[in-house]
Parts: C-alpha cells; structure tokens; sequence
C-alpha cells in the first residue's frame, strides 16, 4: 500500500490545500508536509521494498494501476520527492496564488511519481501527460516577462513528446501478438522485428529527447527554464527532465534493446553534439538562468552517450549522472533564484561584487562555488562520481563521442569560473546593493541539496548503490570489449564480468 | 572655544559661476561651506564619528609619543602597544588643567571609555596580554600605517622632511643611538657597520612624534565637537568645518618635535628650538599622505603596478580615504577596517541608531561606519582647504573680482583632485551612499 501512498499522497495533499483560507501560513506548511511524508515514505520503501502493487483498471485496453520499484525508479523517486520537497521550501513564504501554486507543484509531482512507479506503459504514458498540464500552468502564471511565449513553446515541444509517447506504447500494443496487454513483463518480452522497433525507438527517441532534451529537441529549454519562476525551473530541471532518461532507459534500452545497439553510434554522436552545444552556449550566456539551462542541456548530452554505450559501467554512470545532474541543477537554479530574489537581476554584466563579505551575498556565493564544482565535475562532488563512470563506462563502445564529452566537460569549467568570475568577484555596486541578506530558511534548500551533493561525491554508493544490480542485466555491451550482447539483455553481471 | 561663523556668499554677483565639473561644490566653499553638503544628517552622522574616532586617537597619539620617545630604537618591539602609566596619563597638552596651552574644554587625561576598553574589551577582563594576543584591543596598526604613509610619501611641503637629511638631525640621532646601545656592542658594531640602518629608523621614529602630536590636538578637538553637537551648539555642516578652521590656526604654530628619552636623559633629536610648526610639518602632510595618497598595497584589493595600474609618480598616488572604496573592498588605501573596527566600540547611540535603519542595519555597520568616517574627511579635508585658502588668498567677502577669481581658482584646483574616477566626492553629495 505505500505504493500507492506515494502515488496518491500529493493528490490528497493538493486536495486539501483547497480547503485552507486563501493566504494562510498552513498552505505551506501542508505542502512541505505532503512532500515531506512521501520522502519519508520513499525512504521506507528503500529500506523495505515493497511487492508489486496490481489493482485492475481499464483491463479491456490493458490499463491497469500497476505499481511498483525497481533500482531504477527507486533512486528516481526519492529524487522526485526530494525535488519537490526542496521546490516548497524554495517557493517564497509570500507566494500569490499560493494554494494553486502548491497543489499544481504536487499535482506535477503526483505525475513524476505515476511515472516512475508505473509497470504499465499505458499507466506511464497517462501520468506523464499529466505533468505537462501543471507544469505549463506553473510557468504561464508564475514565470517572468515572457512567460507567455515560454508556456506555449514548452507545452508544444511536450505536447508532441506526449504525442510520440503515446504512438510508441500504442505500437507496443497493435504490433505485439499479445494484443493490450502493457505491463513492463510483457514488453520487455516482445516479439516484435527490428524494423517495428526501429519505428517505435524514433518515437521513443522523440518522446523522451523532447523531455530531457536534446539537440536539436530542445528548443523550449532555455527559454522555459529562464523563465520559470525558480522553484519550478528547480522541479522542471531536477525531476521533471530526469523522465526523459528514465523513458529512454526503460523502453529503449530494457524494451527495444536491439534497435538501440543498431542506432546506439547515431545516439551517441547526438550526446556528444549535446555536450559541447550545451557548454558552447552556456559560455556565451550573459544570463545565469539562460547559462545554467544550457549547462543542463551539455550534461544531458553525457547522459545520452551513456545510455548510448549501454555498459555496465555506462549504465551506472547514468543513473548517477540522473542523480548528481538533478541535485546539482536544481541546487543551481535555486542560488540563482536567490541571487535573482535579493538583487532583482540574474544578468550577469550587471552583477559583480557579491562575494563581499558585508553586503553582498557571501554564503549563497559560497554555495554557488561548491555548486559550479559540482557541476564541474570536481573530485570530492557527486558531478565528478557520474562523469567519470559515464565517461569510462562509454570509452569502450564510443571513444570519439566520450572524446567530445570530454572536451565538453573542460568547457564546463569555463563558464563555472567565468559565471563565478564575474558575479562574485569585482567591485559591488554600492548604488545597486541595497538588498537584505539572504535568511536561513531561503538558505536551506541549497544547504540540503549542497550536503546531499557532498556527500555523493564522497560517499558514492549513493548514487550507485540503489540501481547496480538492475542496470547491469540491462547492459548491451561488457564494459572491457566492444562486445555487443543485445540479444542477451538478461545477461547477469557475473557472466559479464566473465 | 568659540565658533566663527562665515561669511555669507558675496561673490555670484562679481564673478561669472564656475563651469567646473563641481561647480555646486565648488559655489558651497565659496559661501563658506564644506564640500559635504549641508544636512542634518550629514552633521550628525560627521560629528558621532568624530566622537568615535577622538576615543581611540586618543590612545594612538599617546602610544605614539611612547614609540617614539621610549621605545625607540628597541630592536624587539614586541610590547610597544603596551603603553606604560605614564604616557597613558600624560596630560594632553591642549586641554585639562595641566594642560600647556589650554584650548580646549575636555580633561588632559585619557577619555574613559578609552580606559573602559582597555580593561574590558569586547572579550571581558583579562591580562592585558590576552587582550593583545586576541586583538581585542586598540589597533595601533592604523596609526602606524598613517605614520609610514607620512614617512613614505616624504616631500609634501614643509621643512621637517628636508632637516631629516640635515647634519644637525644626523648628529643628534647619532648620539640618541649611541646612548640607547651604549651596553649593547653588538648593535653598536652593527650601527658601525650600517650606519643608515638605524638611522632610518630613527627618522621613522620622528615619524611616529610627528603623528602624535598632531593627532594629540585633534583628539580633544573631536571631542569638544561631540559636546557641542549634544549641547545643540552646531546648527551646520559649516559650523562644524568652521570649528576646525579655527582649530587649525588656534594650533597652527605649535611646535612638532622629537625628544627620546634614555634613562634620566633628554635626547632633542628635532629640539622645539628648530620651530617646526604643527600646520605645515604635520597637519598638511598628514592630510596630503592619509587622504590623498597613502599607497595602493594595502587591503584586499590589488593593484597590477606593471599594467600602469599604480602611477609612476608617488604624488598621483590616490588611494586615501577620500578615494577609498570602502565598499566592496572593505579596506583601500589606508587601512581603515582596522580604524573601523576601533571607532565600532565608540560610537554614540544615535549614530547607531541611523545605522539600525539603513540597509543592513547592524550586520553591515563597518561599511556604513567606513562610509560616514569618508564623510566627514572631506569635511576636515574642506577645513583644511578653507584653512589654507585663508592663510594664502583672501577671504570670502572680499569685493574685488580679480580676489575672487584667484580664490575660484584655488578651489576649482583643489577640486581638480577629485576628477578621477575613484574620488568619492560625487558619492558623499548624496544620502543614499552609505
């Protein structure tokens, strides 16, 4: 039953925020209260995993309420309620509109955890269109001067990801002899020929590249992240995008596993475009949102070499690099909101100076240096963790790709110590800095995602502990030889290390 | 003492108004006013740190004339901020009962709450050693960089520096030297061998009396300035610059000197016979090398001297308090943080007050202490320039045109001086810096 604890406990808590007085101090309290308990639950369920739950639906179009957790979706759900936890706390005590606000934040984490709860493809496919609706809503009346223009792009671009999704699990369907049955079991049991996976792996490529994204899907990125008010750049970022790997890593790779090993050279060269586009970008950013977006896009781009490598060690490194990638944005977004709150401006020709002790904001910059590292991929940091699996589990199968990424991650450095440079150092403008020091309840959020982003660099089972025995069987190469294995995903880890 | 008030502005009908880029300034000094405008909150907030900063001048004058009269040539200086009874209750020469030359109404000895700080400090009571080794006490690290400001600039008008090269000051170093090491062979030997060794110490012990005893007539000046502000008695800006105008030439004349003494005896290494007076020997340089110049190295910011960022002349150095950016450095120029730190345990409550109300109220008190302190320096600087200008040109009422102009020109040159990007005089114009 915490299965569905998890699944339902944001609706109930979206519920009965409506029923609160506008304006009352308890909306906020009942929200991080709801987000609370499902973290506290998913942490239950990491100790004592639950069995799978199957409660009958729709049977005569094979939707069923089938949940469950895997080392896949376990590391991603407690990311999905720790992101939304972190969202709440970040959200300010002021907030307008705020029981709308906090019950369209948890009715978009209720989709995140459909998601990656799902054993069904049709149940996946229902709660990921669910997210779009709030998370639209989110930036369209909260976000910033063209939030407009970014809800609409945003909503196209997933619109179309939804769309593709939806032809990909109905081709499941119609082409799989077993008729409409969607459970996880049967489809990673098809039958289905190469070229029917081809067509559903572009769908699937489609859907979940618009969700992370990639180049070139990636067109409602930059602008809906610098628009989106902060909390909600930090839930699209660190949860939200994780889906796309999530998806691409579940139906392509455990799903349609030979597809992927024919087009795995194509996907990788699209990681390694996505890295260095990424971090190209983000160097000629002159807006910290609009730079760390493009951050986000590079490091998507190591992700998707990863999972186009498909080692066991690659394998690891993605759903480390979905675990560090998600910390370390949403810790990014969150100090740029800050910085954004206190000085009104996240352009950065017009910041400089804000590491001065007596005005500026030191501690937040302090965090902001950890989490340029971070994501740097400096050792001691959950980023240098994901990197260094990704990119030695992906040198075997794609050097030049791992290459690129590599070079790509030299960039990152660049833009960290340029954005840090820049912000940070240089004289304060006395005119300008006229703005209160940030308070330890703006701080904490950055001060949890900052310690959780510590202590995976130090402590790295954190980040690999929850999936290794689930992502190795998935691997469709060994990590020590350009061996494809894709007609025996199930291979154990033994016969692989073998 | 009494304030003169000065003359109201009789010149806009004589001569065409200034076209200088601080003309409005440049038209306030004319009227006898300060290059601070004139608001009541300017006048508070440059009085209460006055207040705070007479207190622990009050120790820096003190424990200079200790350096520089007993400590001397002491090759291990290791307790010169220990200031001995006797120089702690040296009666100030300019106010007090025992005083030489009675100006001022305050008390010779040293002001309490100086004497409250020494005790207890921030830390509570404890050995005096404590105390040091916790720096919880007076920082005299910002006298001592003034003083070598002073000795390191060297040639800013006046005689003193010249006579420091003099024969006369060599043969009376030499004998001060000689007597403080006249047990010691090894410093003796080395004395023999590098003669301007210690003699550059001695003259940087010269230094150290010339700072003392110009600060030992401003301290009371503040003081008396604090307690006429709480009696009502300055209705103004320009009656406090008019204040130390008078201040000025009331002590213009007194003689800067150094004596040492070792054992039972006087050393007159600069004899008061030689007639060094406090305007020019000390005042003028004083202001010329703390607030226009002192030198780019210090604090936190840095400078690339090989990018010309440093000036190749040492008199375009412009890194005192009136350029000082106090701000984002915390420290420039002079070291004023450590100054801040000192004037923090001494301010009046109603300047902390302003500070409680303004931008981070008590979590950024030093920059906005730092900030005032750079207020009322163009304050003292405009006393200084209104000083001079009456001792060299003429004075404000005159009628004739060609006067005027020569003083317009003096005014306008002065303001010259704050043409460079870094001067803080556009800043202090307005309230908002702070």
């Amino acid at each position: 039953m915490t299965l569905l604890f998890l699944f339902l406990i944001p609706l109930i808590g979206a519920c009965a925020l409506q029923v609160l007085p506008p304006g009352s101090t308890w909306v906020r309290r009942l929200a991080l209260a709801t987000a609370l308990a499902q973290l506290g639950t998913a942490l239950l369920d990491w100790r004592n995993p639950p069995a799978q739950l199957t409660l009958s639906w729709l049977p005569k179009i094979g939707l069923q309420l089938d949940l469950g957790l895997d080392g896949l979706s376990l590391p991603l759900v407690l990311l999905g309620a720790l992101i939304t936890a972190m969202t709440v706390l970040a959200t300010p005590i002021d907030q307008k509109r705020s029981r709308l606000f906090y019950g369209l934040v948890l009715a978009t984490n209720m989709g995140l955890m459909g998601s990656f709860l799902a054993r069904n493809a049709l149940l996946f496919m229902l709660a990921y269109e669910l997210i779009l609706i709030p998370t639209t809503l989110l930036v369209a009346i909260w976000g910033g001067e063209r939030r407009a223009g970014a809800a609409i792009r945003f909503l196209t671009y997933n619109a179309v990801s939804g769309l593709a999704l939806l032809a990909a699990v109905l081709g499941f369907g119609w082409l799989n002899p077993g008729g409409f049955d969607f459970s996880f079991a049967t489809l990673a049991q098809h039958n289905l020929s190469l070229e029917e996976q081809h067509w559903i792996l572009a769908l699937v490529l489609l859907a979940f590249g618009i969700k992370l994204p990639i180049v070139p899907l990636h067109g409602w990125q930059p602008l809906t992240y610098s628009q989106a008010p902060t909390p909600v750049a930090m839930l699209l970022s660190g949860a939200v995008s994780k889906l796309g790997a999530y998806g691409l890593l579940r139906f392509g790779i455990e799903f349609l596993p030979d597809a992927w090993s024919e087009w795995s050279a194509w996907i990788a060269a699209v990681g390694a475009v996505s890295a260095i586009y990424g971090a190209l970008n983000a160097i000629a950013q002159l807006d910290m949102r609009r730079l760390v977006a493009y951050s986000s896009l590079g490091h998507m781009g190591f992700l998707v070499l990863a999972l186009a490598a498909a080692t066991p060690l690659s394998l690891q490194g993605v759903m480390a690099q979905i675990l560090a990638h998600g910390l370390i944005i949403a810790l990014l977004f969150c100090l740029v909101g800050l910085i954004e709150t206190k000085t009104g401006t996240s352009e950065i020709p017009e910041l400089s100076g804000l590491l001065n002790a007596q005005r500026g904001l030191p501690f937040t910059m302090g965090l902001m240096l950890l989490a340029l590292m971070a994501a740097a991929g400096v050792p001691g940091q959950a980023g240098f963790v994901a990197e260094l699996l990704v990119f030695e589990g992906s040198w075997v199968a794609y050097p030049i790709p791992t290459l690129v990424c590599l070079v790509s991650s030299g960039f990152t450095a660049v833009y960290a110590v340029r954005l840090f440079n820049r912000v940070g150092f240089g004289r304060l403008d006395n005119a300008k800095a006229n703005w209160a020091s940030t308070s330890w309840g703006e701080r904490a959020p950055a001060l949890v995602l900052t310690a959780l982003v510590l202590v995976g660099g130090i402590w790295p089972t954190l980040l690999t502990g929850w999936s290794e025995s689930d992502t190795a069987p998935l691997a469709l190469r060994s990590s020590d030889a350009v061996t494809v294995i894709a007609a025996a995903p199930q291979t154990s880890t033994s016969e692989l290390s073998a | 003492m009494t304030t003169t008030t000065a003359p109201e502005r009789a010149t806009a009908p004589l001569i065409p108004p200034s076209t200088h880029r601080y003309a409005d300034v440049i038209h306030r000094l004319e009227a006898g006013g300060s290059m601070l405008p004139d608001t009541p909150e300017n006048l508070k907030q440059i009085i209460g740190i006055y207040k705070a900063y007479a207190v622990p001048m009050d120790f820096y004058w003190r424990d200079l004339l200790y350096i520089a009269e007993k400590v001397f040539l002491n090759p291990l200086p290791a307790f010169k901020y220990f200031i001995s009874k006797e120089y702690l209750d040296r009666p100030n020469s300019y106010a007090g009962d025992q005083s030489q030359l009675r100006i001022w109404r305050g008390t010779d000895k040293a002001h309490p709450e100086l004497l409250e700080f020494m005790e207890k400090g921030e830390a509570g009571k404890m050995p005096k050693l404590l105390h040091h080794l916790w720096h919880d006490r007076v920082n005299m690290e910002f006298a001592e960089a003034c003083m070598q400001a002073m000795l390191w600039h060297q040639g800013m008008g006046g005689r003193f520096n010249d006579y420091l090269e003099s024969d006369a000051y060599k043969a009376n170093a030499d004998r001060a030297i000689k007597a403080y090491f006249k047990r010691n062979p090894l410093m003796l030997g080395l004395y023999k061998l590098f003669p301007e060794m210690l003699l550059e110490q001695v003259r940087q012990m010269s230094y150290y009396a010339n700072l003392g005893l110009f600060w030992e007539v401003m301290a009371p000046v503040f003081f008396e300035m604090s307690d006429i502000y709480d009696e009502g008695g300055f209705k103004g800006v320009p009656d406090a610059m008019d204040f130390l105008v008078n201040g000025i030439f009331a002590v213009a004349g007194r003689p800067i000197y150094h004596h040492v003494y070792i054992g039972d005896e006087c050393f007159e290494i600069i004899p008061k016979s030689e007639g060094f007076n406090w305007l020019y020997e000390a005042a003028l340089p004083y202001v010329e090398a703390v607030f226009y110049r002192t030198s780019p190295f210090r604090g936190t910011k840095s400078y690339n001297a090989q990018a010309g960022q440093v000036p190749a002349d040492q008199a375009d150095f412009h890194y005192g308090i009136l350029y000082a950016d106090v701000f984002p450095v915390g420290s420039a120029g002079i070291p004023p943080t450590l100054l801040m730190q000192d004037m923090l345990h001494f301010l009046p409550p109603y300047l902390k007050e302003i500070y409680k109300e303004h931008r981070r109220g008590e979590e950024d008190e030093l920059i906005q202490l730092g900030i005032t302190f750079q207020r009322s320096m163009y304050n003292v600087t405009s006393a200084v320039i209104q000083a001079l200008r009456c001792a060299l040109l003429y004075p404000l009422d005159d009628t004739d045109p060609k006067h005027l102009q020569a003083n317009r020109a003096f005014f306008e040159a002065q303001m010259d001086r704050f043409l460079r990007p870094e001067a803080r005089l556009p800043d202090v114009q307005t309230q908002d810096y702070r």
